[in-house]
C-alpha cells in the first residue's frame, strides 16, 4: 500500500472494483486468515481488516490488475502487524528467524523420502490438514499460496516481500517437514499394532 | 526410445545433478514459465529414476494438498459485516 496513488476513482469505480474485483476472493480469504489463525473470529477479524483497507486504499490498485495477489498481501501484512502483536501466542518461528537460520539460497536438494505415492492417496482429508497445519507459520504460508491457492512464485514474492529464491527454497524446505509428517501419518497406518505395545 | 515412461529399466539410477534437477521439476510442478517445459520434463523422467520418482510423490502431494484440505465455509454474516463497516467510512 505504499504504492504512489495512480488516480482518483469515482465513487461509482469504487463500488464496481470493491464489489466485482474484490468480493469474489472472500472465500480464499477467509480460509487463508483460518488457516494463519485456527480461529473463526480470528480469521473473520482479519479477513474484515483487509476488506476494509483495501476500500480505504482502493486508488493504489489499478483496477483489471491481481486484486486476489494484492488482497493476499494485506492480509498477510494485517496478519503479521496486527493479529500477531496482540495475540497471546507467541509465533513458534519468525520470518527473520528463518532467515537468520538458513541461507535462503542454500537448499540442500536429495532424495529423502520414502513416502510412497499410494500411502498418500490412502489418507484422508483431515491427515493432510493436520500435517499441513502441524508446520510453522511461514513455511505453512508458502505452501497455501503456492498448492492451495496457486499463485505463482513472482506473486508470492510479491505478497510475502521476499526474493522469488527464497520462494522457492522456503517451499522446498517446507514440503520437506510436510513429507516428514505425512511419512509419520504413513507408518502409524501400516503399523498401528506395534505402536500400542 | 524417450516416449517409454513405463520402462524404468531404460532409467538411470543415480541423478548426476539432483539439486539442480529437482529445482526445476518443482519449478515446472508449479508452473514457473520455463521454456520447453514439457518436452525437458518428458525426456528426464524417461531417462533418470531419482527425477522420476521426485516428480511424482511431488506431483502427489501437491494433488492431495489441493484436492483433500478441509474447507472452512465463510460465515453467513462476515460480508453483510464488511459491507456495513465499509458505509461507515465512506
Amino acid at each position: 500500500m505504499s504504492e504512489v496513488q495512480r488516480k482518483k476513482y469515482t465513487e461509482q469505480e469504487k463500488n464496481r472494483i470493491f464489489d466485482e474485483e474484490f468480493m469474489p476472493h472472500i472465500d480464499s480469504m477467509y480460509n487463508f486468515g483460518y488457516r494463519l489463525t485456527f480461529d473463526e473470529d480470528d480469521a473473520k477479524d482479519l479477513v474484515q481488516d483487509t476488506y476494509l483497507k483495501a476500500y480505504r486504499f482502493i486508488n493504489s490498485f489499478e483496477q483489471g490488475t491481481n486484486a486476489k495477489a494484492w488482497l493476499f498481501r494485506i492480509l498477510k501484512n494485517s496478519f503479521i502487524n496486527d493479529y500477531r502483536k496482540k495475540s497471546k501466542q507467541p509465533a513458534k518461528v519468525d520470518y527473520q528467524e528463518v532467515e537468520t537460520y538458513y541461507n535462503s539460497e542454500d537448499v540442500d536438494y536429495k532424495m529423502t523420502s520414502d513416502l510412497r505415492v499410494d500411502s498418500l492417496k490412502d489418507m484422508l482429508g483431515d491427515e493432510i490438514s493436520n500435517a499441513l497445519n502441524s508446520l510453522a507459520v511461514d513455511f505453512r504460508t508458502v505452501i497455501i499460496l503456492c498448492d492451495l491457492e496457486g499463485f505463482t512464485y513472482e506473486e508470492m514474492a510479491k505478497i510475502l516481500d521476499i526474493p522469488i529464491g527464497t520462494v522457492r527454497s522456503r517451499l522446498h524446505r517446507a514440503r520437506n517437514l510436510l513429507k516428514d509428517k505425512l511419512r509419520s501419518y504413513a507408518q502409524n497406518m501400516g503399523y498401528k499394532t506395534d505402536e500400542e505395545e | 526410445m524417450e516416449n517409454n515412461l513405463e520402462g524404468s529399466g531404460e532409467r538411470k539410477l543415480q541423478c548426476s545433478d539432483v539439486s539442480k534437477c529437482f529445482q526445476l521439476l518443482e519449478s515446472i510442478l508449479d508452473g514457473a514459465n520455463i521454456p520447453d517445459s514439457q518436452e525437458i520434463l518428458k525426456s528426464k523422467l524417461a531417462k533418470c529414476q531419482p527425477c522420476f520418482e521426485h516428480f511424482h510423490l511431488e506431483q502427489a502431494i501437491k494433488e492431495v494438498l489441493k484436492n483433500k484440505c478441509t474447507k472452512h465455509e465463510v460465515p453467513s454474516e462476515l460480508v453483510a459485516n464488511i459491507r456495513q463497516k465499509i458505509e461507515e467510512i465512506k
